[in-house]
């Protein structure tokens, strides 16, 4: 069945007809080319497909495309435009080696920018529960965490009243 | 992979839901936060031909208060249940357990509806609501009926949902002022299913323990308010007799670890209470 | 000063943390197609007849294919590791099962289609008639004689078999103080990298040329695979690798799914996509680790270890084309590890059953050897009553009898185990331990310390084999404008060796870091080499970059001379700038150097010189030996890594769970090019190794049907549970490699297996637990704890 939809995507409004059977990460990476979301399992566990949906993190291949119809949808794509304009949480990540071969690591920023703001001054043992459902299998997290918490500090600094929120 | 053809409906009102699905000829699937069915879809393990989404239904996410009892809307994401004021006030183990459900994301997303609706045996709000004796509010087209918590799931992964009827809420009586509850759960690794999960409520001269995790539905004990820990425990261990065995675990060692878990969420309830329990 | 041993990011970081990488299953072609493939649901089966009447009908489906067509046009898939070269028993492997499936998953037909909908929905509408065969699922029952065959030629179920002795074990029994005896068990597990398996493939036929992306780890390797099941010219391949999203040993050649999608791709003349999804890969992306071990020890009471009798039984799952066996080998190979034990004798049967074959995975069974010495280690502690980590002092190898040759022929470079694990020690408070664990008694709090050493070599290089070598190629490049291009054989999943390379490059050619380019995974640009693997990628790639560089800068020496009119011996090469040794005021700049060299080649400073700044260098590294001697051993890893851990967990005493409050590792990679991105791999080879140590199991039932298929089932780790790692570094360089640089990616697996297992032995003090198989999952340290408490008079009612 097909199904026309009018989405938010990166702050651009596109309508477009879908199958019904596509979850949210084949919409972004097959249907709208954004391949920086990437599917690891499909089950929901590993995080590698994590998105905003109205701005709150979500799986997005646990998510129907034809189910977002409406909303807004923010992936990795819409944090820099080129190398010399990261996030500061992505600078942060590259500065403190907070990935190894970068698969998880969209959905690891995105967890990030979630949690920083929930919870601009988060703990370590914060950090580790906000990022749970993101799984990764080449760091060991530790550098994922320095991460994190260099990013928090930089945000803390940079704009002690608001969060360095994306678009 | 979502294969098998699809037919998808998102209706904007309950009443709307409810005629979609009283008409759709071979049954239609309910599609809540979606964290368990689109997954199992993904699969291929379920191949509904005809989904009906409730996500647009504004009038089932809400979080409402009587004298004596809160009511849930079935689609209440996980995320608002955690740190709402009346829940915190009132019911503060349904927020334990929103709090630990699978991952932020997950959380984001998922609703106790679903996740209720589910049945998993493993679910987290399982053993909660019926610690609390909660009540099940199920629509169809043309009824409404409530069904205890206790009855709502009938073996693994099946409710008593009939064809065409759709869970809308769950209701769940105030703690008391001297009472105390509290929800913990055992697993192998964050947000994993539990092991065993378990919820206590104490209240004047009795506490209900609930363990789910290691049977079909939960198995519950109600033992005197000054049994002692030990006896709860064993309580509880009687009521799982059909405990089952899996990957993470025997049937004897969850057997063991709902006696174990019993106890540790009865004292819990029982500091809660002495602490100023639920009711602030 | 120079580049190498600072700790320099990543060079793929600024792109990946942007979310413009570029793997697999982002590219997409204009026309392409999509592939599903149809995986055997039963573990032994005979393949009577398919139908794809249905599939092909289905609307948007372009081409069904089966075992006859395979047949027909492709040939076997050449084996990775050569399995005659180590007397082994090996199998013709096809891109889909002919008449025979051998485990759940392997592949028996595939559907292509205009969209992956299509492809799927096609796929199950294909009809198999399956004749289940008896099943082979458990490998000391494969050893029986009237067990079922997995392969009916073979006679048997073994694989290849191993028995070695050295010195006189039957007296070192005889004249010992005691003999203790044990078994231990590693379970089977898989690496899960988080990008599963997947490639396309795009056939030009006018130029005779198909391009083949994949998820990869050896482009060059696979390409002759490809040929070789191909039939066709290597020249008529471009492999090259795109962004890989983890690997982990397990993305090395060759799967069914690589030719045939390549074979897919030539045959319809249209772009052709694989992506695996995960229960695909937890049943056919290759396993690691199922082995079983019996082991008898005589030891001396002063907790001297005389003599050993180890027997190691892998699992192997079906025989492929897959280099995973060679786990069980390697396995054999590393024992004793880190001890010097003058009686040995240690015996290796690698059974194959019907599961999914092995995969290189990191460790490659060297973390299964380093296991059983530690149980053992412990167990000779537990009858002496010595402390564990005086029993492992008094059987080192010593720091000054390297090189040592191992029982199995190993020749170990260099080491010194006993200054590590004094630090490791010192690191983990062990000496303090015993207060800290009587206060926390007092709260009802069960902490324990165990020890790990592990001994993970690396540079594998077996002989006759096209993958597992031990050399590798780069090519320097310096511009006109001195601009400088790095194109090496290795690769890198993620690991950060194009990071390294940079930086041997940068110090080779005294310019700056930022001026070097690195170029990875392309058959058709890179010089050849053998790709991603055994921690190879600096200790050789690393190597041969070197050379390279330092021919180049020889040349720029000697024109740089002339232009400065000065020896080229006392010229200094740093930061982009050439310099006359104590003439800081005479210099030219690099950029003028190689822009002289190009434009002027008739020139003065080039006279009787080749033109051009391109050098391409093949390093072969040293310590191997390929000619056997009489007992049939060889050398086939020159470098040995090693390192030593300590750990402190807190365990539930109710449930058995296990929370780690503190890991430190003391690791020996030799040289250390890169001290953030090394730290970095330990971080993952650590968690890794902590995961199978506490969670990662892949489960199959009586009829080997695997019952964990997706990341619910098997159990990975998340950053809740993985603890702050401690880390420290001692440098005992390799005499075997220009910088000492010994390997550092699969180091930290292999030390978490025994320091986990005996931290949770020490928490209970007053029990007699062992706990000798893994993963230690909360309800089997339950009921170790349970059985230790069997005869206590009533379950102890024990406070949180």
């Amino acid at each position: 069945m097909k199904l026309p939809i009018s989405i938010a995507i990166n702050g651009q409004t596109r309508s477009l007809e879908i199958d019904t059977r596509l979850t949210l990460v084949a919409l972004v990476r097959e249907e709208l080319g954004l391949t920086g979301t990437h599917v690891g399992c499909t089950t929901g566990n590993c995080g590698a497909c994590t998105v905003l949906l109205d701005g709150d993190t979500v799986k997005s291949c646990c998510v129907l495309a034809a189910d977002v119809d409406g909303q807004e949808i923010t992936t990795i794509e819409a944090f820099s435009t080129g190398a010399s304009t990261l996030h500061p949480i992505q600078q942060a990540f590259a500065d403190n080696q907070g990935l190894q071969c970068g698969f998880c690591t969209p959905g690891m920023v995105l967890s990030t920018h979630y949690l920083l703001g929930q919870n601009p001054s988060p703990t370590e043992a914060d950090i580790r529960h906000g990022i749970s459902g993101n799984l990764c299998r080449c760091t060991g997290y530790q550098m994922i965490v320095d991460s994190v918490l260099d990013a928090a500090q930089r945000a803390r600094e940079s704009a002690p009243s608001a969060s360095g929120a994306a678009e | 992979m979502i294969s098998s053809e699809l037919a998808f409906y998102a209706p904007a009102t309950l009443a709307e839901a409810l005629e979609q699905l009283a008409a759709a000829e071979y049954g239609a699937t309910i599609l809540a936060g979606g964290m368990s069915l689109v997954p199992t879809m993904n699969l291929g393990l379920a191949r509904p031909e005809t989904v009906i989404s409730l996500n647009r239904i504004d009038e089932l996410a809400y979080i409402e208060e009587d004298a004596d009892t809160i009511r849930i809307g079935a689609m209440t994401r996980h995320r608002d249940l955690i740190g709402h004021p009346i829940v915190q006030a009132h019911c503060p183990s349904v927020a334990a357990a929103a709090s630990v459900i699978g991952d932020v994301q997950i959380r984001n997303r998922g609703t106790i509806g679903g996740s209720v609706a589910h049945a998993d045996p493993a679910g987290d709000y399982l053993p909660v609501l019926a610690a609390a004796g909660a009540t099940a509010v199920v629509r169809s087209a043309t009824s409404e009926r409530r069904i205890g918590a206790r009855e709502f799931v009938v073996d693994i992964m099946r409710t008593a949902l009939e064809p065409g009827e759709l869970l809308t809420e769950l209701e769940l009586p105030k703690l008391p002022a001297d009472g105390g509850s509290a929800f913990v759960r055992l697993a192998r690794v964050e947000g994993a299913f539990a092991i065993v999960n378990a919820a206590a409520v104490t209240s004047g001269g009795s506490a209900t323990i609930a363990v789910g995790g290691a049977t079909a539905s939960p198995a519950v004990a109600e033992v005197a308010g000054d049994a002692s820990l030990e006896e709860a425990g064993d309580a509880v261990y009687e009521a799982t007799e059909d405990a089952f065995g899996d990957l993470s675990g025997s049937a004897e060692y969850r057997r063991e670890m709902a006696r174990v878990y019993a106890r540790r969420a009865l004292a819990e309830a029982r500091d809660a209470a002495a602490n100023g329990g639920g009711a602030q | 000063m120079g580049y190498v041993g600072k700790g320099v990011p990543s060079l793929t970081n600024t792109r990946l943390v942007a979310g413009r990488g570029q793997f697999v299953d982002d590219i997409a072609l204009p026309d392409m197609t999509h592939v599903a493939v149809l995986r055997s649901p039963y573990a032994h089966a005979r393949i009577r007849s398919i139908d794809t009447s249905a599939a092909e009908s289905l609307p948007g489906v372009i081409h069904v294919i089966t075992g006859d067509e395979v047949k027909a046009n492709m040939n076997a898939i050449p084996e990775t590791y050569d399995t005659g070269a180590v007397g082994a028993k090996g199998v013709k492997w096809y891109a889909l099962c002919l008449d025979r499936a051998r485990y759940v998953g392997e592949a028996v037909a595939a559907v292509v289609a205009e969209d992956k909908f299509a492809a799927y929905e096609a796929r199950d509408l294909i009809e198999v008639d399956y004749e289940e065969l008896p099943v082979v699922a458990d490998p000391e029952a494969a050893m029986s004689d009237d067990a079922p065959l997995v392969e009916p030629d073979w006679g048997d179920n073994i694989m290849a078999t191993r028995d070695i002795t050295l010195g006189d074990p039957d007296a070192a029994f005889a004249e010992a103080d005691g003999v203790a005896t044990g078994s231990v068990r590693s379970s089977r597990i898989t690496g899960s990298a988080i990008e599963p398996r997947g490639c396309m493939a795009s056939y030009d036929p006018y130029d005779d040329q198909l391009t083949f992306w994949d998820s990869t780890q050896n482009p060059h390797p696979l390409r002759q695979y490809l040929a070789g099941t191909l039939g066709v010219p290597d020249t008529s391949i471009r492999v090259i690798q795109p962004h890989v999203g983890g690997a982990f040993g397990l993305k090395m050649p060759t799967f069914q799914e690589e030719p045939l999608v390549a074979y897919l791709a030539r045959k319809l003349g249209r772009p052709v996509k694989w992506i695996e999804e995960r229960t695909e890969n937890f049943q056919t992306g290759g396993h690691a680790r199922d082995t079983r071990f019996r082991y008898d020890v005589a030891y001396k009471d002063d907790g001297e270890v005389t003599g050993i009798r180890l027997e190691v039984l892998a699992d192997v799952g079906a025989p492929t084309a897959l280099c995973g066996w060679g786990m069980s080998f390697v396995t054999w190979y590393c024992l004793p590890c880190v001890y010097k034990i003058p009686n040995s004798e240690t015996h290796l049967r690698s059974v194959v059953t019907n599961k999914c074959p092995w995969n290189a995975y990191r460790g490659y069974g060297k973390d299964a050897a380093s296991f059983l010495m530690d149980r053992i280690m412990d167990h000779v502690a537990r009858e002496t009553g010595l402390p564990r980590a005086d029993v492992r002092f008094k059987n080192f190898i010593p720091a000054d009898e390297f090189p040592y040759p191992q029982v199995s022929g190993a020749m170990l470079d260099s080491g010194n185990y006993a200054a590590a694990l004094e630090k490791v020690l010192d690191m983990v408070g062990y000496d303090d331990f015993p207060r800290q664990q009587e206060e926390a008694l007092a709260e009802g709090r069960y902490l324990g310390l165990g020890i790990g050493q592990e001994l993970i070599p690396e540079g594998c290089s077996m002989p006759g084999s096209l993958i597992l070598n031990g050399s590798d190629g780069v090519e320097v490049r310096v511009s006109p404008t001195g601009d400088v291009t790095a194109l090496t054989g290795i690769t890198s999943p993620g690991s950060g060796n194009e990071t390294g390379i940079a930086q041997i490059v940068a110090d080779g050619l005294g310019c700056e870091l930022s001026r070097v380019r690195v170029i990875q995974g392309d058959t058709e640009s890179c010089p050849w080499g053998f790709g991603n693997y055994s921690a190879r990628s600096i200790i050789i790639g690393g190597s041969a970059a070197q050379l390279a560089a330092g021919d180049i800068r020889e040349k720029m020496a000697l024109v740089a001379g002339r232009m400065l009119e000065a020896d080229p011996a006392d010229l200094e090469f740093s930061e982009g700038n050439v310099t006359v040794k104590g003439t800081p005021g005479q210099a030219v700049s690099f950029d003028d150097v190689a822009s002289d060299v190009y434009r002027n080649p008739h020139g003065a400073n080039m006279e009787e010189t080749e033109p051009a700044l391109e050098a391409t260098r093949h390093f072969k590294i040293g310590n191997v030996y390929h000619q056997p001697e009489k007992q049939g051993r060889f050398s086939a890893y020159p470098s040995w890594p090693n390192g030593a851990a300590a750990c402190i967990v807190e365990v539930d005493p109710e449930t058995g769970q296990i929370e780690i409050l503190k890991y430190c590792m003391v690791h020996d990679a030799g040289t250390i090019v890169n001290p953030l991105l090394a730290d970095a791999n330990l971080h993952g080879g650590i968690a890794q190794g902590l995961g199978a140590a506490l969670y990662e199991q892949i489960v199959y039932d009586e009829a080997a049907q695997p019952l964990t298929a997706t990341f619910m089932d098997y159990t990975i780790p998340t950053a809740v549970e993985i603890p702050r790692m401690e880390l420290a570094h001692q440098e005992t360089p390799t005499p075997f490699t220009p910088l000492g640089t010994k390997g550092v990616g699969e180091s930290g697996v292999g030390a978490p297996l025994g320091a986990l297992c005996n931290a949770v032995e020490d928490a209970f003090p007053d029990l007699d637990i062992t706990l000798n198989e893994v993963p230690l999952t909360p309800s089997r340290v339950w009921s170790a704890i349970q059985e230790a408490k069997t005869g206590a008079p009533e379950r102890e009612a024990v406070s949180r």
